[in-house]
């Protein structure tokens, strides 16, 4: 019995893929294995030092540096609300939106005065006991509130 | 006449085009969103405070993450037992380690202290003609603590970056989206 199709000759459509789907493949895994997401690389920056009386780290000023404004800003633990910020007039526990408010309006005060908000420096006095959680929600209230210096003095 | 036909194009077997389509994408994905062979030190269990703002850092390779966690012991519930220490347990990859190794802020040898914090920070802002450390005054530190640390100890290590004149400290935090219709 004749097998029909017995004779046909295959043709290839094209290169041979096989050795590059290899390769790919091989690269795909690598990078898949080898590479890593940026799923909590977010940053505050802080850009001036820690700040202390007599100067940690300091250096003298230049003759005719005019210094910048300071707004000390107390934050101490509380059991109820986390944390308590007293800075000038400001009143705040715990709510981080009524302190950014707070931080907005001194802005402004200060910019009704002729003092830009690059002249200002926002330093944070925290108690030692504060956590860093809360002490991080008032740095952000001072950065969203469009304070371009925050830092951090020595501990009260 | 004859007439000579093409023969009929008969494929050797499954056709492979749309899978290199696929994974041609995928690779270029990956090259451009993977971080590849910059290992930073960060420590993956140490859950830092979560915040809305932030920002990146694109010169990863000009920074030292330092790890800072409470060593005091802890019950199962993470509620610590007692705060006898004092100090924060900092730890970074130095030396060309591969792990993060731990860096004590102060040690007493006798009537000798000892900062072997402070060294290290030294010797990346200014330099370290011993080890052909060229001096960089854009060197940053990446502050990775956890979110129930106490300022006592997060302290220290700041008091450590300014005495090293590091000019550029930031928190590493973890981003979450800012509610709908608020600022920010």
């Amino acid at each position: 019995m004749r097998i029909r199709g017995a004779k046909q000759v295959h043709y290839d459509s094209g290169p041979n893929m096989t050795p590059l789907v290899d390769v790919v493949m091989v690269i795909l895994i690598f990078l898949m294995l080898a590479g890593s997401f940026g799923g909590v690389e977010h940053y505050l920056t802080s850009n001036i030092p820690i700040q202390a009386k007599g100067g940690v780290g300091g250096e003298p000023p230049p003759p005719g540096f005019i210094p910048d404004e300071q707004l000390l800003v107390s934050v101490d633990p509380d059991p109820q609300y986390g944390f308590r910020v007293v800075a000038g007039n400001i009143r705040v526990a715990g709510d981080a939106k009524s302190l950014e408010a707070a931080f907005v309006q001194k802005r402004q005060a200060y910019e009704a005065t002729g003092t830009p908000a690059s002249k200002i420096q926002v330093v944070l006095s925290p108690s030692g006991a504060i956590k860093y959680e809360n002490l991080t929600a008032v740095y952000e209230a001072a950065l969203k509130a469009n304070f371009e210096k925050v830092g951090f003095a020595k501990s009260h | 006449m004859k007439k000579h036909m093409m023969p009929a194009m008969k494929e050797g077997g499954v056709n492979v085009t749309p899978l290199i389509d696929i994974v041609m994408c995928l690779i270029i994905f990956f090259m451009l969103v993977a971080k590849i062979g910059v290992a930073t030190g960060a420590d993956s269990k140490i859950e830092p405070p979560s915040t809305i703002l932030g920002t990146k850092i694109e010169d990863m390779g000009n920074t030292l993450t330092l790890n800072v966690t409470d060593p005091n012991p802890r019950d199962e519930s993470g509620n610590f037992l007692s705060r006898h220490l004092k100090q924060p347990e900092v730890r970074a990859l130095i030396d060309g380690s591969t792990q993060p190794r731990e860096i004590k802020i102060e040690q007493n040898f006798g009537s000798v202290t000892d900062q072997p914090l402070l060294r290290v920070l030294k010797a990346a802002v200014e330099g370290d003609p011993k080890k052909n450390v060229q001096p960089n005054p854009n060197f940053k530190v990446i502050i990775l603590a956890e979110k129930d640390l106490q300022y006592s100890m997060l302290e220290q290590v700041l008091v450590t970056c300014a005495q090293a004149k590091v000019k550029n400290v930031n928190f590493q935090t973890r981003q979450v989206k800012a509610e709908a219709g608020a600022p920010g």
